[in-house]
């Protein structure tokens, strides 16, 4: 097959981006909409809400560690018949889920074997947009990226519609077929041949050449600590907002109506990605910055309106900076090793999703309100945006966009290029 | 008109002289004449009752009407166990009060009872002092007061109502559920469940074997578990939380489905999804194919360009070796 120069930017790539759309909806919207099922896991099995939730968290767990597992798979044998694989493992986790006697038997099913499923789908179907894409490519990460707030929406009331009408058993089982979509997307994915692609080898070259490629290792600082932050205002927003007297129904609605300005905000950033010439690091400490700042405000306002306010600016800023994160990677190491690439960031930067919740709980729990936690996690954003400012070419305003060979030919041994 | 000691005011006094106050106004109503003053009961049963109100709670309630209502005012009060109760009806009016006709009914029977009255100023108060015991006193409690048009103001005594899930229960052929009936505020004495088809309630339950549990973890609630569910066991299930001065029930509606209903939904998706991928796979293979035929006249045309390439290439390749030479030296 002939290798491409330069990745198609369009063409079969807007196909890629619908199967991400759709993987990015049926990962991460099931993903948090699963709330919905909590409250019969509590009364079906007679638990804590506390040991029901770990459900979730071993799943999203699960899919982040896992995700250089998918990463190194899909160098090997090229993303679709991982995601395909992934699609039908995350789906028997859920039929498997259907038939659940015990809260074990559902950390096993749903978190370990669906959060497998998801793990080998996500990463690898990202890191085939980033290659099919260069000037377009936050674009279209946005784009697809806006599958996860649009299922939201769309999940919630129909999971809440099938409990009613099949009980949770019935209710897992439907979401199971759902999930087998995850198949037909990945069958989308068509895979790619770029030039680069000979020059970087198998997946065990890859990863160790990463792991000693400076800005790489650098970027994912940064992410870990974006990540600790990110988290936070969704888990601890509505109960923020309890505190202060909010009703129920206003605090869940203000967090609906972030949900959609972080929907625009991935949108609007993934445009101006593009648009804008230079490194998109810089677009990335942008709305890195504002985020940690929106955040740290939110203990000062108290006024209802404030509130708002700064929950619309907070999603759009949080919204903006993941297209923009998922961009900056392909731009440091190449697209040729962008599916090993994405697939350490995912497992490190998760340890950070992970700290980010029960950090800012516990600090709820010492302190007796979440000024606290929102002002660390404010504080996690602003250092992870410093740690950008030392990516490379950061400051200068003439470096092209595409795809630098420097770092890839400097970090591999010279395999047939140039030698006379 | 009748003008008594007037009982407003705080409630300073203890209760026993209350009550002797009481008797005496009782009495000296009856002087006056009142046409519809009730026999008077004999002391004995009064005492009898005035040591029954020693035992038991107070409860009082206010409902205030002016000559402009026009809607009826009613208020709702739970009930849980024996009290005595005071309820008091007040009515303003810019007319003269000694017109207005002052009467209390129990559930439109005119109560024949003993109750007070008093003005001050455009007010007139009246008072009715009762004791609920059982299930028979309870009910709609009214005070009418009749100048041109009748003012009305009503009290209603109900037990204490279950809350319930409006949704019906959906389990599957063979699992087990459990029916929970909770009283929010209240201590029933006892609890029952019932299950019916149709109209006609039948206990259910009663047999303690395999299939019913009954338990509760608190006195006020109750939990019916009910095993290897079948089809049969759909319906309507009643829970009834008994009290002193009552009974109230709650419905609970049992679904029971088979596995396959769910099933051969999932099937169809399932069946959805492997088109999907066909159609897909399929399409590729038909765009590559179509490729390939018109591949083979372009290859050859290719290999022609790499030839003549390779002819000019070779003449590049020795410049640049020339060229490098003279660099590196």
């Amino acid at each position: 097959m002939a290798h491409r120069a330069e990745p198609p930017d369009g063409g079969w790539g807007w196909m890629v981006v619908l199967s991400a759309f759709f993987q990015s909806a049926l990962v991460f919207g099931v993903l948090r909409s699963f709330g919905v099922f909590f409250v019969e896991f509590v009364a079906a099995f007679e638990e804590q809400a506390v040991r029901v939730s770990w459900i979730s968290s071993i799943g999203i767990a699960v899919q982040q560690f896992g995700s250089p597992v998918g990463s190194a798979l899909s160098t090997k044998f090229g993303p679709r018949p991982v995601v395909m694989a992934g699609g039908i493992l995350a789906a028997l986790g859920m039929l498997l889920a259907s038939f659940a006697t015990s809260l074990t038997h559902l950390y096993l099913s749903i978190g370990l074997l669906s959060g497998s499923g998801w793990a080998l789908t996500f990463t690898p179907t990202l890191a085939c947009l980033s290659r099919y894409f260069s000037r377009r490519r936050s674009l279209a990460t946005g784009l697809a990226l806006t599958g996860v707030g649009l299922s939201s929406f769309a999940f919630a009331p129909l999971f809440q519609w099938l409990l009613g009408h099949y009980a949770w058993r019935g209710a897992l089982l439907l979401v199971s077929a759902l999930s087998l979509h995850l198949v037909a997307c990945g069958a989308l994915l068509r895979p790619l041949s770029l030039a680069e692609d000979p020059a970087v080898g198998g997946p065990g070259a890859q990863l160790a050449s990463l792991l000693h490629h400076g800005p790489f290792l650098r970027y994912t600082v940064a992410l870990t600590l974006i990540n600790t932050g990110y988290f936070i205002p969704y888990v601890h927003l509505v109960a923020h907002l309890r505190d202060l007297d909010w009703d129920p129904l206003p605090a869940a609605f203000l967090l609906s109506v972030a949900a959609v300005s972080d929907l625009v905000g991935r949108v609007v950033s993934g445009g101006l990605g593009d648009a804008v010439p230079g490194p998109v690091a810089r677009l990335l400490m942008l709305w890195t910055t504002l985020t940690g700042v929106i955040l740290a405000l939110f203990p000062v306002a108290q006024a209802p309106t404030a509130l708002v306010a700064l929950s619309v600016a907070y999603g759009f800023t949080s919204g903006a900076l993941t297209p923009v994160a998922f961009s900056v990677l392909p731009e440091l190491v190449g697209t040729g090793r962008i599916y090993c690439g994405m697939g350490l960031v995912q497992m490190v930067e998760s340890i950070g999703g992970l700290l980010g919740a029960p950090l800012s709980g516990y600090l709820r729990d010492v302190t007796g309100n979440y000024t606290a936690s929102f002002v660390v996690a404010g504080a996690f954003l602003l250092a992870g945006s410093g740690v950008l400012i030392t990516l490379p070419h950061f400051f200068c305003f003439s470096v092209p966009t595409s795809k630098p060979q420097d770092p890839v030919t400097e970090a591999l041994p010279k395999k047939g290029l140039g030698e006379d | 008109m009748r003008s008594l000691p007037g009982l407003q005011g705080p409630r300073a006094p203890p209760l026993p002289l209350l009550l002797l106050g009481l008797l005496a106004a009782v009495r000296r109503s009856l002087e006056d004449g009142h046409p519809s003053a009730s026999p008077f009961t004999s002391p004995p049963i009064q005492e009898e009752r005035m040591t029954k109100h020693l035992n038991l709670s107070l409860e009082s309630h206010n409902i205030s009407l002016t000559e402009h209502s026009n809607m009826p005012v009613e208020k709702n009060i739970t009930l849980e166990r024996p009290s005595n109760i005071e309820l008091t009806c007040q009515f303003t009016t810019s007319g003269d009060l000694n017109s207005v006709n002052v009467t209390w009914k129990k559930d439109d029977e005119l109560l024949k009872d003993t109750y007070l009255i008093n003005a001050t100023g455009r007010i007139l108060y009246t008072q009715y002092l009762f004791t609920i015991v059982n299930s028979k006193q309870m009910g709609s409690y009214s005070c009418f007061f009749e100048e041109k048009k009748e003012q009305r103001g009503t009290f209603n005594f109900k037990v204490p109502q279950l809350h319930g899930k409006n949704k019906p229960l959906i389990t599957y052929v063979g699992d087990s559920v459990v029916l929970m009936c909770k009283c929010q505020d209240c201590l029933p004495l006892n609890w029952t469940w019932y299950s019916s088809n149709g109209s006609v309630q039948v206990p259910a339950g009663v047999q303690m074997n395999d299939k019913y549990v009954i338990n509760g973890k608190n006195a006020n609630e109750t939990r019916l578990k009910i095993m290897q569910l079948s089809e049969e066991d759909q319906g309507s299930y009643w829970c009834h939380a008994i009290f002193q001065l009552g009974e109230s029930e709650e419905h609970i509606e049992l679904v029971v489905l088979s596995y396959l209903v769910p099933l051969k939904v999932f099937l169809a998706i399932a069946a959805e999804v492997v088109l999907l991928v066909a159609i897909i796979l399929l399409c590729e293979m038909y765009t590559q194919k179509k490729k390939k035929p018109s591949d083979d006249g372009k290859e050859f045309e290719q290999i022609e360009q790499l030839k003549s390439d390779d002819s000019n290439g070779i003449e590049n390749n020795a410049t640049r070796h020339r060229k490098n030479e003279s660099v590196s030296q």
